[in-house]
């Protein structure tokens, strides 16, 4: 185990330490223990990068910090352009708090949530006071790198602009709003406990991952655009509903220090910013030992909580599964799916990224030339985007977390396992994509109208087709039945020739809308032709 | 009583009690252990095992009556006593994504050991259990067998006097079995005490010289494998076992169970 140069830091305050009553070498060795173990897991905001040959020994967070430096480059505008401070230093904190609480629960909750420290270690001859203080510098050591990362480089450039006093208010700023973070996440964490069990927690983060790695995506957008979005003219009129938004508070030192603008409400946000996380801080401390309490639960599950039946999954079974067994796996896909986090982490950002990718491209389209130009537009088109995600998450198919399950295929008495593979694509088409179609279908209605019908359900067929064509990548191996450690996320050659084959599928179905009735003639053929491929799939590449 | 101040005892349970809200789980244990027993602890599921070896552990720290360890009761603040003391737990909690070097040495010197002598000493122990090859890879990687020996390994590192074993065997292979087994009487005969919690009455019957019987948070019987035989009039622990936790419908339910099997 490497020498952490964080502890040889920490090594200087050796002295304070143990005049705690704190046994210094033991706590050293537990956080050193608790650095290696960060060291090896890889963060969320890596979810979406290729996978690269393991490399001995390197640290996934440090860096995963490079990202936030890279992201950090968004906020330069809040602090550098402009004085409105209250309305700058609001979004600078408002980015910064959700940043670092997503990261934080998506990363750091096994940290919160460890049970395995009390059986580990307090087993071993370590006071409770040790190990609470290890607890404590480690989360702190993390926040400490988190948010110097985030802030550094848009402070400093703030801090040549608008002068020291700056510097000073946006790091105490920053260590205020980390103590408010933590309390908030424990005490989000502490009900969570407190009313559902460990597997709706667990759940509950799965989800926040998702929505860090869908902001992060977003955030390279918006990074691109913030120098154009930011309007420093906008004035501050004060209401009482800006009580409720704690980034304000944080926002309004700045205002009342270096404008010395010193009215009711931008004192009374500075008096929140600076009491409300030691309130907080209190009341945490109050309740840690029944959150402890509760953290017990995590490891026994009251189990009951008999689940909700989807009345309608068994509609659609007896709707589009025929045989038998393609009925068996279809439910069978269903719930692996639905239950599997670590496939949703794969799959579920690129599912939220197709949502919105649409509407990003028309967004541009508008501040190029005008809504009603984009009503008479053929953009409705853009749906073709939410296909983007299909042959990653086709590929993603035949991994699992519980992949040594996959035994269970062979052992069976079956003669083919075409069905197996059919039904998880009827699935995946029904529970992954049909929603975001769906979605998109609704709302480009509403801005297109109905003239546009035949057109989405040609897209639809497309992406029926698609998702065959697709399945070659599945060729060979069986669905869920390898390590998600093997996924080397498919990069390179397979989807550029997946995405060109779906550029045609768009090209062609842009030239046939000049064509007069060529738009349901189409559907017809498409139809024809994804029935056949179906079927020929379900002869050849799905059997052996 | 005379036992009682005798420097030989390592613990010792005065009244025991323990419960979670309204259910009782230790309803008043009383137990004295010397020097060199190997001591067989059993019970049914929910029998109150688990939380006996988590209150000697100092885990739990609300209870009813006396702890004594080493001729010194136990309270929350002095955490001394486990210096001298070994645990295997149930399940195979370890922090998984070390190597069992990093793991070992470090559990080693939270003993108090030195880096140095720690990793030696875990070294030369894997290497005895055939596990030399994989000191350095991560136990995530370990089949069941390999984790629980470098769990062993652990509770040992340190020489303790006192061992808690619950369900120390899980996982190993017949030939590891028997080593550990030797381990446990050649550790037991130089004086270490033995803590041993299982659910495999076999094991149990040939390696503890005392027997402890745990059911509904009272000891039900206490005595060697042969004085309890005498007492029940019964052939082997199991069915002492059973009698004892008054369970005998096992006949019952093995016929229901293969009935529904048999059910098209």
């Amino acid at each position: 185990m490497k020498n952490f140069r964080t502890l040889r830091f920490l090594d200087l305050f050796r002295g304070l330490f143990e005049s705690f009553g704190i046994n210094y070498t033991v706590m050293r060795r537990i956080l050193a223990v608790k650095l290696t173990m960060d060291g090896r897991r890889t963060p969320t905001i890596f979810n979406q990068q290729t996978k690269k040959k393991k490399k001995p020994e390197e640290n996934g967070f440090m860096k995963s910090l490079g990202i936030y430096v890279l992201l950090s480059l968004m906020l330069i505008p809040f602090t550098m352009l402009g004085s409105n401070f209250l309305y700058q230093m609001s979004i600078f904190y408002g980015i910064v708090m959700f940043l670092v609480m997503t990261s934080m629960i998506s990363d750091f909750s096994n940290v919160l949530l460890d049970v395995r420290d009390k059986a580990i270690l307090l087993t071993k001859p370590v006071n409770k006071k040790t190990l609470n203080v290890a607890k404590t510098i480690h989360v702190c050591i993390y926040l400490i790198f988190l948010t110097t990362a985030l802030t550094a480089i848009p402070l400093l450039i703030g801090t040549y602009r608008h002068g020291i006093l700056f510097l000073l208010l946006g790091v105490i700023g920053l260590v205020l709003v980390n103590l408010f973070i933590v309390v908030v996440t424990a005490i989000i964490y502490y009900f969570i406990l407190r009313f559902f069990d460990g597997e709706k927690l667990k759940d509950i983060i799965n989800y926040v991952q998702i929505g860090l790695s869908v902001s992060i995506a977003v955030g390279y957008q918006v990074l691109a655009r913030s120098f154009s979005v930011v309007d420093m003219n906008i004035t501050f009129t004060p209401s009482w509903w800006q009580f409720l938004i704690p980034p304000i508070w944080f926002g309004a030192p700045f205002e009342l220090f270096l404008k010395h603008h010193s009215d009711f409400y931008i004192i009374s946000f500075s008096m929140l910013a600076l009491f409300i996380p030691i309130i907080a801080i209190i009341i945490y401390s109050r309740l840690m030992p029944s959150f402890e309490r509760n953290l017990q639960k995590l490891t026994h599950n009251s189990g009951g909580g008999s689940r909700k039946k989807h009345w309608w999954i068994n509609g659609l079974v007896n709707v589009i599964c025929r045989s038998k067994e393609e009925k068996v796996f279809f439910r069978f896909a269903d719930n692996m799916m639905r239950n599997e986090r670590e496939f949703r982490l794969k799959v579920y950002p690129a599912l939220g990224m197709s949502l919105i990718v649409p509407f990003i491209f028309m967004f541009n389209e508008i501040q190029l030339n005008s809504y009603a130009h984009l009503v008479t537009s053929k953009w409705y088109l853009s749906v073709y985007f939410s296909c983007l995600m299909i042959p990653n998450a086709v590929a993603m198919l035949k991994y699992s977390g519980k992949y040594k399950g996959a035994w269970i295929y062979q052992s069976a008495p079956l003669q083919s396992l075409a069905p197996l593979y059919s039904a998880v694509l009827k699935v995946f088409i029904a529970n992954l994509f049909l929603p975001i179609y769906l979605i998109l279908s609704a709302v480009f209605i509403g801005i297109f109208g109905l003239k546009i019908i035949d057109d989405l359900l040609v897209v639809l067929v497309t992406a029926t087709l698609f998702t065959v064509i697709c399945s070659n990548y599945l060729k060979g191996t069986l669905p869920f039945s390898e390590s998600f450690e093997d996924a080397l996320q498919s990069g390179g050659l397979k989807v550029i020739l997946a995405l060109l084959c779906l550029a045609v599928f768009a090209g062609i179905h842009f030239a046939i809308t000049f064509i007069p009735f060529g738009v349901p003639i189409y559907l017809f053929i498409l139809i024809m032709i994804t029935f056949f491929s179906w079927k020929q799939a379900y002869r050849t590449v799905w059997n052996f | 009583m005379s036992i009682e101040t005798n420097q030989d005892v390592v613990l010792c349970l005065k009244d025991l009690k323990k419960d979670y809200g309204t259910k009782n789980v230790l309803k008043g244990i009383n137990l004295t252990v010397q020097r060199g027993q190997i001591i067989g602890y059993i019970g049914p599921n929910g029998a109150g095992k688990s939380t006996t070896i988590k209150i000697l552990l100092g885990l739990e720290s609300e209870y009813g009556g006396r702890v004594e360890i080493f001729g010194e009761e136990i309270n929350g603040n002095d955490i001394n006593y486990k210096r001298k003391i070994g645990y295997v737990p149930e399940i195979a909690e370890l922090y998984d994504n070390l190597t069992a070097n990093e793991y070992l040495t470090f559990v080693g010197e939270l003993y108090g050991m030195d880096l140095q002598a720690a990793d030696e000493k875990a070294r030369s122990l894997m290497k005895v259990f055939g596990l030399e090859a994989v000191y350095h890879s991560r136990i995530s990687s370990y089949s069941k067998g390999m984790r629980q020996k470098v769990l062993i390994i652990s509770s040992l590192l340190h020489n303790p006097d006192l061992l808690f074993l619950d369900e120390p065997l899980s996982g190993l292979d017949a030939n590891s079995v028997m080593v550990f087994k030797e381990i446990l009487a050649v550790l037991a005969s130089q004086g270490k005490t033995i803590f041993y919690s299982s659910h495999i009455m076999d094991v149990v019957e040939k390696i503890s010289n005392r027997i402890i019987l745990i059911n509904d948070g009272k000891i039900v019987a206490d005595g060697s494998f042969n004085e309890l035989k005498e007492q029940n009039k019964e052939g082997t622990l199991e069915q002492i076992f059973n009698q004892l936790t008054g369970f005998n419908e096992y006949k019952a339910l093995a016929e229901e169970f293969v009935s529904i099997v048999q059910r098209i």
